[in-house]
């Protein structure tokens, strides 16, 4: 059972089940509880050699026990998701701690990733449970629906669900060449039925500048 | 915040969204029915709707630039948003906030200002690194932790000063007693024998409004764009042809003055 204690700790109570959490988050437990290093996400060699190989990286824990335990990652604000079957998409280094019984992957992002500078893939989070995202600042949970597209910095956004499509808009002219752009050349749009999150700051990304 | 109850996120969208108002404490939301808002490049986060991000350059934006945007050489730095939707603004996770005037004018501090309705006229301010707004509207400014709002007389810190409106008369303050002779310049000059950090402060007097921000962090400095090169205008780095000023050695914050004209030589 996930809660947030202020903003930007996490308190998990288990009786007996696990989370994965990323390594090093726990700040504080009470109770019994064990410790174990998940090599490659708890994903199996298969999932182990496509991080790698992908670059998307996460080194994760597998905390299991009775009790309480709290986890926290430098002081970043955190964001609880619910996840009822559908598929959250995060970036590994937003990915704070996931229910044992989540699933976790990797996807192909294509253009959006190269625009955020993480890279050509992101971490899926599938199944029944809850997980929690870090943002720097609160998070913005935006509704998209089929009458309301979003478009979204890519700098700003750290993790969307449900069945959403993205693509990957450019306002690139003549003008941004000639240092007279838009300053918001690169968006990504979401179109379809779901959650987006983003959060109240940019990240460096290549797109900043133009 | 209710969104932190423990009850799930508040999930928002375009009809739940606010209209020219916080979301939390660091998202604000601006609404556009067909009309135009100034903002600080990359300080859109997301947007519903259809919205175009011109930069000031754009031919067809001239009219309004000329109207309500004084600070030619600032303009790189600026668009201009239009269309219709809602479009969330935030500055790296810093608290924003916005402020309305009325027929006033304000000073703020370059970095710190997001974005502002074209119905007020953004100019450069005489004091470098600032900027003034005039007229009637709406702006949004960001600020490190939350704004407190001063009447003068008042002495504020350099780093805690985030802008000041209707009152025109910002001018340094020195702790003299503490500064001046040999003993008070070492003390500046080494921090040995205890220099608080203290020793100047801004100083307002009159009748108006200074805000403060509750911490000394400075906001990246926005460049305002170099003043023209004539004498008398503040931080152009041409030397006014004045008998009584010296255009020599620069001087360190702080210092009062070279020791040669301390000693009358």
């Amino acid at each position: 059972m996930f809660r947030l204690q202020g903003s930007k700790v996490l308190a998990v109570e288990m009786t007996g089940d696990a989370v994965k959490a990323k390594n090093g988050s726990m700040v504080a437990y009470d109770g019994q509880m064990a410790f174990k290093k998940l090599s490659g996400g708890g994903e199996g060699i298969r999932g182990m050699v496509t991080r790698r190989i992908t670059g998307e990286q996460m080194t994760v824990m597998e905390v299991r026990g009775q009790g309480t335990c709290w986890f926290a990652d430098r002081a970043s604000e955190i964001n609880l998701v619910g996840l009822q079957g559908d598929k959250l998409f995060v970036e590994s280094s937003n990915l704070l701690a996931t229910d044992g019984g989540l699933r976790t992957g990797t996807s192909f992002t294509g253009l959006r990733g190269a625009s955020q500078g993480n890279g050509l893939f992101t971490t899926t989070v599938e199944g029944h449970g809850q997980a929690a995202i870090t943002s720097d600042g609160p998070a913005v949970v935006l509704r998209v629906s089929p009458q309301f597209p979003l478009s979204v910095d890519p700098g700003a956004y750290i993790a969307h669900q449900g069945n959403l499509r993205q693509s990957f808009q450019s306002g690139v002219t003549f003008r941004t060449l000639m240092g007279e752009g838009g300053g918001e050349a690169f968006q990504i749009r979401f179109e379809g039925d779901g959650l987006v999150y983003v959060q109240p700051s940019e990240r460096n990304t290549i797109a900043g500048d133009v | 915040m209710s969104q932190y109850a423990g009850a799930g996120p508040t999930v928002h969208d375009p009809t739940t969204l606010p209209s020219d108002d916080n979301v939390n404490n660091y998202t604000f939301c601006v609404e556009l029915k067909g009309s135009q808002w100034f903002l600080q490049k990359g300080k859109m986060i997301a947007y519903y709707g259809s919205i175009d991000f011109n930069g000031i350059g754009h031919g067809r934006l001239d009219r309004l630039v000329r109207t309500s945007f004084h600070s030619p050489l600032h303009a790189s730095d600026w668009v201009v948003a239009e269309g219709s939707g809602k479009m969330l603004l935030a500055d790296r996770a810093f608290d924003v906030n916005s402020y309305d005037l009325e027929d006033g004018n304000l000073t703020i501090r370059s970095g710190n200002l997001l974005a502002f309705q074209p119905t007020l006229a953004l100019k450069q301010s005489i004091v470098p690194g600032f900027l003034t707004l005039i007229g009637t509207g709406k702006f949004v400014a960001a600020s490190n932790g939350p704004v407190v709002f001063m009447e003068p007389p008042i002495r504020v810190d350099p780093q805690a000063l985030v802008g000041w409106a209707d009152c025109p008369s910002p001018c340094h303050h020195y702790d003299h007693g503490y500064m001046t002779g040999l003993m008070g310049g070492l003390r500046a000059m080494t921090g040995l024998g205890g220099a608080s950090g203290e020793e100047h402060q801004f100083e307002f007097v009159g009748a108006g409004t200074v805000l403060l921000q509750s911490s000394e962090t400075l906001m990246a400095e926005q460049a305002t764009g170099a003043v023209p090169q004539q004498a008398g205008v503040p931080g152009s780095g041409v030397p006014s042809t004045g008998p009584s000023q010296q255009a020599g050695v620069p001087r360190l914050p702080g210092q009062l003055g070279d020791l040669q004209r301390r000693f009358g030589l």
